[in-house]
């Protein structure tokens, strides 16, 4: 019964953020020192909306970047860092990885730059999605570093023993294994290409509108009510593909 | 060392290449997740000999390719607009810019503050999460938890830093709570809990992102490493709860996400958004500090930028190898 | 392997890094050479890229439901609002610069002040185009708050946008009497510590500016280029003062909101008592939005604040300047000025002289409904300050850290 309550309240706290952030943005006039504000409409809904011509097709294309970068970036790195995990030089193939995050991301965003500009890829979808590239696939790299060890080792030579190919490998016994992982390391994956602001601005020059680029400013607005609402924007569709995706979740032990 | 590894791997390709021929194995797929075989005397070396190698070297080029080679031409061009050898006017070779940051104390206090909030925030995130998966580690593995833990990831940092900005700021929601309850008289009552000297905003904010994904990431660990039934046998060994929890389960998770909890400790040290919103000028961050030299307000310090760019990325490089060296102990490699 | 992967490293960054060869562009020339109906017809079918701040949602309606539908139903111009302000712009410019590129990725930029220094600086503008504009006989280009951006002859390389003037937002529940000058400011800090700040950003730099002027005796004092004399007569002074009224501030002067925007959200929650803005009508709409207390109130200091205007620049590279000059001077027309005035719409001042317009747009212009809880324009008219040269500001944001942050 204790355990219960307490996983509730646990529960609770995890949404407690999301439950705000929608309560503010329903909001008008806040003044100290009222728990809640005074008084509650869609107007802020309503407007945003209204100003924001296009916030739908902008979700799509961020939906379609940021899963077209999750899906390869997942898979590929989970391959490559078994080579790399594997390997004789394993530690300095990690340090390697380490590297973009050794920048501020905006720092990274002003270096790659020229590079964009010069192969003619600033400004387009397709830069965006390469730039992103860059920063996502040795994330993953090192998420899956971990990983690989004897026990996985094992289970793929005794594929290899019994005949089997190494396509069978992964499809029968290490992709199913690993699916915990691999489910973990999409979503984050999806989450930092869906929040990327520097370098989608910059190598986008503000053309490639994803929904995170329209609504992103808002956040930082003076007015709580529309930050808070923006806030909403960037943080409900993720939280939706989580959620329709929670069968695959809730079944990963099973 | 390598003689060494050479002479294992020799011997390793013996045994691989019995076990192929069936001596040694006997496969059973209920207890697949048994194996006995050794595979301490019998690992990597022996794999790598196995594989064809085309399909490391594919790996391996296209890692090159996407993670490494850029990044090195970007740092090879920000060492060189550091120098003053390209740029906006820059005017051939010189050290000047790199004499007025490592000269000034202010870079080094911001050095040392980035890593104070780090390393505050990963060891109370870790901590956090560590006994939180030792202690019940089935509650993130099944049922609704296994799915909420999810959702704080959807959090981007700049919208973390909005909510506890809300929260803890002087008139955002504690103290407004604290009011109502008479804890406090007005809201200048209330302690300064963001854009304080100690970060405590700052660090509270990638706390909130950070606990929540080392959780997902040692019940991930737990269940990919069988911990269950090590700490199973410890217990069978006499081990009591609290050591099989902490004595066995911690100390492997600790090891198997150690690059991971590097990897976010750099995050933190290089973060932006959150330290622009809840920190204080006279106590900075290296990004915000960054671009501040990059982007406000006069361009002759962009090279400063750069300077500082630089060193910072051969300070975390430096940093990443040794952490990586020192987590090679306890690597079972 | 080794050396191939540091000889493909060195190409790379070879590439990355070279300088371009430019070849001055002829269609610079052409488009101001051209008749304006000529330019009209060549800017017809173009998609015209424009990189402005979007923060504010009530710009972002003006320039979304208005502006944009208009330039296309008028002149078949698609116009593109890409968001980006200041560093970003120069950034991406210098950038482009940088790597030779032929072709901007942007034809506008919204800029004024410190970022239109810079990007002359790198030479990024293109101009001078301000003539060509048939509703550019209405711009009060005389007037020296308009015709010039931060003591810089604007030279046709930018067009007005808009006027505002610096305002001192106040609760009027908490505070009866406003300081009008730094010694009353002074002493009211004392009195109530704490409730008085400034952000660390434009406006903050804005209320430095207007405090060093007041200092130097006066708006003359500083007036016309940067004096390396005067600012190291003067700035230790206004140093002193921050100094003495630091332990007062908000936070003791330890730490500084970052922007307007949570210095606006603690101002509105009661945390702060006053609160600023670049632009003088501002507390009206953010009455309107329910963010700050009905009670709030925009003033002026008695010696004056800053006003400045706003301007649109086309970049030197653009692809589609001529529809640029055709946005430009959408922009500029007596309708489109009307409608931004209007505070329930943005609420930003006219850049448009109202003597010459045709007497129907003067009715118009003075029949707006009036400002709530701003005061009026002509009010304050006389207590508009010049903005002083950019370098002030670059040294002011530079000493600010190191005199009184620490850094």
């Amino acid at each position: 019964m204790a355990n219960r309550l307490i996983k509730y309240f646990f529960i609770g706290l995890l949404l407690f953020p999301f439950a705000f952030l929608l309560l503010l943005s329903l909001g008008r006039g806040w003044a100290y020192p009222d728990v809640l504000p005074q008084h509650w409409t869609v107007e802020n809904w309503r407007f945003i909306w209204g100003i924001q011509a296009g916030l739908g097709r902008s979700a799509l294309l961020s939906l379609s970047i940021s899963l077209g970068i999750a899906g390869p970036v997942t898979l590929a790195s989970f391959v490559v860092s078994k080579f790399i995990a594997y390997d004789r030089h394993r530690r300095r193939w990690l340090v390697l990885a380490y590297l973009p995050y050794v920048f501020a991301p905006v720092i990274l965003a002003a270096c790659l730059q020229g590079f964009f500009l010069r192969a003619e890829l600033s400004g387009k979808v397709w830069g965006v999605m390469v730039a992103q590239l860059f920063i996502t696939f040795p994330y993953g790299v090192i998420f899956f570093s971990g990983f690989w060890n004897e026990h996985m080792l094992a289970m793929e030579q005794l594929v290899a023993t019994l005949g089997g190919t190494v396509r069978q490998a992964y499809a029968r016994v290490l992709i199913p294994i690993a699916r915990g992982a691999l489910m973990t390391c999409f979503f984050q994956v999806f989450l930092i290409s869906w929040f990327e602001y520097g370098l989608t601005t910059l190598i986008g020059v503000g053309k490639v509108q994803t929904l995170t680029l329209k609504v992103f400013q808002y956040v930082t607005e003076a007015n709580i009510f529309y930050a808070a609402l923006a806030s909403c924007l960037l943080v409900m569709p993720p939280v939706v593909l989580l959620w329709l995706n929670k069968k695959y979740v809730f079944s990963r032990v099973g | 060392m390598v003689v060494k590894s050479r002479s294992q791997a020799a011997h390793q390709r013996l045994c691989i290449s019995e076990r192929a021929l069936g001596h040694n194995v006997t496969f059973h797929p209920a207890t697949c997740d048994v194996l006995t075989f050794d595979v301490s005397t019998c690992d990597v070396q022996t794999f790598r000999a196995m594989k064809p190698h085309y399909a490391k070297y594919l790996a391996l080029g296209l890692f090159l390719a996407l993670a490494v080679l850029p990044l090195l031409a970007g740092l090879g061009y920000v060492l060189a607009y550091s120098l003053g050898l390209v740029g906006f006017r820059s005017a051939g070779l010189t050290l000047v810019h790199w004499e007025a940051v490592l000269g000034s104390t202010f870079f080094w206090r911001t050095l040392a503050f980035s890593a104070y909030v780090a390393v505050m925030t990963i060891g109370l995130a870790v901590g956090a999460a560590l006994w939180m998966v030792v202690t019940r580690p089935q509650a993130f593995l099944q049922g609704s938890l296994s799915l909420f833990i999810y959702f704080p990831l959807s959090i981007p940092a700049i919208v973390m830093a909005f909510f506890v900005f809300q929260m803890l700021s002087g008139g955002g929601l504690l103290s407004r709570i604290g009011y109502q309850l008479g804890l406090m008289e007005g809201l200048e009552q209330f302690p300064g809990l963001v854009n304080d000297t100690w970060g405590i905003g700052i660090i509270t904010a990638h706390f909130l992102m950070a606990a929540p994904f080392f959780v997902i990431l040692f019940a991930n660990l737990y269940d990919n490493e069988k911990l269950a039934a090590l700490v199973q046998l410890a217990r069978t060994l006499g081990a009591n709860p609290r050591q099989a929890a902490w004595r066995v389960a911690a100390p492997v998770l600790l090891q198997r996400a150690f690059a991971a909890i590097v990897l976010y400790g750099l995050f933190v040290m290089g973060a932006y958004e959150a330290p622009l919103l809840l920190g204080s000028q006279s106590q900075q961050m290296v990004s915000v500090l960054t671009i501040q030299k990059l982007q406000r307000f006069n361009l002759a310090d962009i090279p400063q930028a750069y300077v500082i760019s630089v060193a910072y990325a051969v300070l975390v490089l430096t940093l990443a190898v040794w952490l990586l060296g020192r987590g090679k102990r306890g690597d079972a490699r | 392997m080794k050396h191939t992967i540091l000889l493909t490293l060195l190409a790379f960054l070879f590439w990355a890094c070279g300088g371009g060869d430019q070849k001055e562009g002829a269609v610079e020339a052409d488009v101001l050479s051209l008749a304006w109906s000529d330019i009209e017809q060549q800017a017809r079918g173009s998609t015209v890229n424009l990189m402005m701040w979007q923060g504010d949602p009530l710009i972002n309606a003006y320039m979304q439901n208005y502006v944009k539908p208009a330039v296309k139903k008028q002149y078949d111009i698609d116009l593109q609002i890409a968001s980006g302000q200041g560093g970003i712009i120069v950034q991406a410019l210098l950038a482009e610069s940088q790597a030779g590129k032929e072709e901007s990725e942007l034809d506008m930029v919204w800029i004024n002040g410190e970022t239109f220094y810079q990007l002359r600086q790198i030479d990024a503008l293109f101009g001078p185009w301000t003539d060509k504009l048939p509703n550019g006989q209405y711009i009060d280009f005389e007037n020296p708050f308009i015709g010039q951006d931060f003591q810089q002859p604007v030279d046709g390389h930018e067009c007005p946008w808009g006027n505002v003037q610096m305002a001192f937002i106040y609760d009027s529940l908490k505070v009866s009497a406003p300081p009008q000058n730094r010694a009353e400011l002074l002493t009211f800090a004392r009195q109530n510590p704490g409730r008085f700040t400034f952000d660390n950003h434009f406006t903050g730099l804005t209320f430095l500016k207007v405090l060093l002027m007041d200092i130097a005796g006066g708006p003359q004092a500083l007036a016309g280029p940067f004096n390396e004399a005067k600012y190291q007569q003067y700035a230790p002074l206004l140093w002193d003062y921050i100094r003495e009224i630091k332990p007062y501030l908000w936070k003791q002067g330890n730490a500084f909101p970052e922007a307007v925007a949570p210095m606006h959200q603690m101002f509105a929650n009661g945390e702060l008592w006053f609160t600023m803005s670049n632009n003088d009508s501002e507390v009206d709409n953010k009455v309107l939005q329910g963010l700050f207390p009905e009670s709030a109130r925009a003033y002026v200091w008695a010696v004056g604040t800053i006003q400045n205007s706003h301007f649109m620049g086309i970049t030197k590279h653009a692809p589609h300047k001529a529809g640029a000059m055709v946005v430009a001077n959408f922009l500029v027309s007596p309708e489109a000025q009307y409608r931004k005035q209007d505070p329930l719409t943005w609420g930003d001042g006219t850049v448009l002289d109202l003597k010459k317009l045709p007497l129907e747009w003067q009715e118009k212009f003075r029949s707006l409904p009036n400002r709530r809880y701003a005061p009026s324009r002509e009010e304050i008219q006389a207590r508009a300050l010049p903005e002083l040269a950019p370098e002030y500001m670059i040294r002011l944001a530079a000493d600010f850290r190191k005199e009184i942050l620490g850094q």
